[in-house]
C-alpha cells in the first residue's frame, strides 16, 4: 500500500482533530492536551519519510569527519603520549572500522539510529578527552575543536528539519 | 462537570478545610468555596478557591490559589525553599503573593501542595508581544527592571534564606553548571555531543560575579501577573537559588519571551545597574546567555524524558526534545569562538 501515505493520514488526523473535535473542547487543560497532540501529529506526519534519510546523511557526515580528525589524533597521542586520547584514537578507529551503513544498500531507521548513537558517543568521548588533557597544544585543541563545532553546527542544521519542519522556507 | 469531577472537588474541599484547620489553630468555621482548577503548569497544578473563617471575633476572607505537584514533569523541585523564599520575601517590595499554607508531604491534599493569596492580574505574555501590546509591554518592561534591582538587592541573610545552598562569587557559575551538567547526564536519552560540549565550554569560561544575590530562576514574561503596566506579582519560584543575578537578566531575555521589541537588553542592563548599583559584566552577560540555552535545553531534555518513560502522561510535554535544536543553534551562534554563518 502507498496510498493514502502515513503522512496524509497523519494529515487528515490532524485536520480532523483540529476542525471538528476541539471546537468542542472548552478552554483549560484537556483542550491544552489535545492542541499539543495535534502539534506533534502535524509534525510526525511532515517527517515520517524523512527520518531514514536524515540519519543516513548524518552518519555519513560524521564518519567522513572523524576520518578526517584521525591523523591529528593520532599525532597528539604519539608525540605527547596522551594515554586517554589514544583510547578515544583507537575507540574512533573502531568504530569507523565496523561500519554497516555500506554494507546495507537500504538500512531501516533502526539500524541507522543505533549507528548514530554509536557516532555520537565517539564525538562526547572525544570532547572529554580533548577537556580532560590539558596539555595537548592549542593548535591541534582549536583544530579539533573548530571541526567539531563546524559539523555540529551541520548535524543541528539537518536536525532543525526534522524538529521544526514548519519552520522551513 | 462529570459526578466523578464533582466528587473529587468535594473531597478536595473538605481536605482543604482540614489543612487550613491544622496549620490556623485559631480558626473556626472555616469555609472553602468557589473551587474550581485554573490552567496549570508543566509541573504544578493549580487550584482557585475562597477561604473564610472566624478568627479573633472578627471574620477573615482571603481568596487562594493552591499550587499542588502534578506528576513528574519538567523538573521536580521541593516545595518547602520555594514556599519559604516566598514567605521571607512579603515587605521587601518585591511584587509577590501572601504565603499561607504550606502542605509538604501531601498529607492533607495527596500531593506536596502550597497555597498562596491570589493576586489579581494577567499572565498572558503573548499579548505582551505583540505589535498591539507594545505600549503597554513598555511599562511592564521598565517595571520589570525595577522589579529585578529590587529583587537583586535584598539583603537575603536578613530575611533568613541562608538555608538556600551557599555559593560564592567564584562558585556561583560553577555550581550551576554542575547542577544541570547533572541533571543532562540523568535525564538524555542519547549522548548529544554537542550538549556534553557546551558544558565543557561553560566550565571553561566561568566568570566572577559581581555579588550574589537572590535569583528568581525563570525571570520573565509569562512568570509574571501584570495589570495594565504594573507588575502586581512575580510568580514560579520553583528554581529560586543564590548566584549571579545576571542569571536572572539574561534569562529575561530569551528569544522566546524576550521584551528587546520593547526595551533593548542593553537599556534594561543599563537601568538595571543604575537602580540597583550592581555592576553587568560583558563576560557575565555572555556566559549566562549561552548557560541560559543549555538550562532550557535541559529542562526540555527532562520533560521528554519523563514522557518517554511513562512517569506522565502530560502531553504537552511529550516532544520537548524536538524543541532544543533551536536552543543549541543559538548558543553556537553566540559562541565567540565560532560565528555560525562562516561554518563549512
Amino acid at each position: 500500500m502507498i496510498k493514502p501515505t502515513i503522512g496524509e493520514l497523519l494529515s487528515g488526523v490532524a485536520a480532523s482533530l483540529r476542525e471538528r473535535v476541539l471546537p468542542e473542547i472548552p478552554a483549560g487543560t484537556t483542550r491544552r492536551q489535545i492542541q499539543a497532540a495535534i502539534g506533534i501529529i502535524r509534525r510526525v506526519a511532515l517527517v515520517w519519510d524523512k527520518t531514514g534519510p536524515y540519519l543516513y546523511a548524518d552518519n555519513e557526515d560524521i564518519a567522513q569527519t572523524l576520518e578526517r580528525m584521525l591523523p591529528v589524533l593520532e599525532r597528539v597521542a604519539a608525540e605527547e603520549g596522551n594515554e586517554r586520547i589514544r583510547v578515544v584514537h583507537t575507540k574512533s578507529r573502531q568504530v569507523l572500522e565496523r561500519s554497516t551503513q555500506s554494507g546495507q544498500p537500504y538500512p531501516s531507521a533502526e539500524v541507522l539510529g543505533t549507528r548514530n548513537l554509536e557516532l555520537q558517543e565517539v564525538l562526547a568521548d572525544m570532547q572529554e578527552a580533548l577537556h580532560e588533557s590539558p596539555a595537548v597544544k592549542s593548535v591541534d585543541r582549536n583544530e579539533l575543536k573548530a571541526t567539531l563545532y563546524a559539523l555540529f553546527h551541520r548535524m543541528l542544521t539537518r536536525e532543525l528539519e526534522i524538529t521544526t519542519p514548519a519552520r522551513r522556507p | 462537570m462529570s459526578a466523578a469531577a464533582g466528587n473529587a472537588v468535594s473531597i478536595l474541599r473538605e481536605q482543604l478545610r482540614e489543612l487550613i484547620g491544622a496549620q490556623t489553630p485559631a480558626a473556626q468555621g472555616i469555609e472553602v468555596g468557589n473551587l474550581s482548577p485554573l490552567t496549570a503548569g508543566n509541573t504544578r497544578n493549580a487550584w482557585s478557591f475562597d477561604a473564610s473563617w472566624d478568627e479573633g471575633g472578627t471574620r477573615q476572607m482571603v481568596g487562594c490559589v493552591m499550587l499542588r505537584k502534578a506528576e513528574a514533569g519538567q523538573l521536580e523541585t521541593p516545595l518547602i525553599p520555594e514556599f519559604e523564599v516566598i514567605r521571607a520575601l512579603a515587605g521587601t517590595g518585591v511584587p509577590i503573593p501572601r504565603a499561607l499554607w504550606i502542605d509538604p508531604e501531601g498529607k492533607w491534599v495527596e500531593r506536596p501542595a502550597f497555597i498562596l493569596e491570589r493576586v489579581a492580574g494577567t499572565s498572558d505574555f503573548p499579548a505582551l508581544l505583540r505589535p498591539e501590546g507594545a505600549e503597554i509591554s513598555r511599562g511592564v518592561a521598565e517595571h520589570l527592571v525595577e522589579v529585578a534591582a529590587r529583587l537583586h538587592t535584598v539583603d537575603w541573610r536578613a530575611r533568613g534564606l541562608d538555608f538556600l545552598p551557599a555559593t560564592s562569587v567564584q562558585t556561583a557559575a560553577a555550581q550551576q553548571v554542575d547542577y544541570w551538567e547533572a541533571l543532562f547526564r540523568k535525564h538524555r536519552l542519547e549522548p548529544h555531543p554537542m550538549i556534553v560540549g557546551a558544558f565543557i565550554w561553560l566550565k571553561e569560561h566561568q566568570p566572577v560575579a559581581d555579588r550574589i544575590t537572590i535569583v528568581h530562576g525563570d525571570f520573565r514574561y509569562g512568570n509574571l501577573l501584570y495589570e495594565g503596566k504594573r507588575i502586581n506579582a512575580l510568580l514560579d519560584w520553583e528554581m529560586v537559588h543564590l548566584g549571579d543575578p545576571v542569571e536572572d537578566l539574561t534569562w529575561a531575555y530569551r528569544a522566546l519571551w524576550s521584551p528587546a521589541s520593547v526595551m533593548s537588553l542593553e537599556e534594561f542592563v543599563e537601568r538595571y545597574s543604575k537602580l540597583s548599583g550592581i555592576a553587568v559584566h560583558p563576560d557575565n552577560l555572555l556566559f549566562y546567555r549561552l548557560f541560559n540555552e543549555m538550562k532550557h535545553t535541559i529542562i526540555s531534555l527532562t520533560g521528554a524524558k519523563s514522557f518517554h518513560d511513562g512517569r506522565t502522561r502530560n502531553i504537552v510535554i511529550a516532544d520537548r526534545a524536538s524543541t532544543v535544536t533551536s536552543y543549541l543553534i543559538q548558543f553556537l551562534d553566540w559562541l565567540p569562538e565560532l560565528s555560525m554563518r562562516t561554518a563549512k
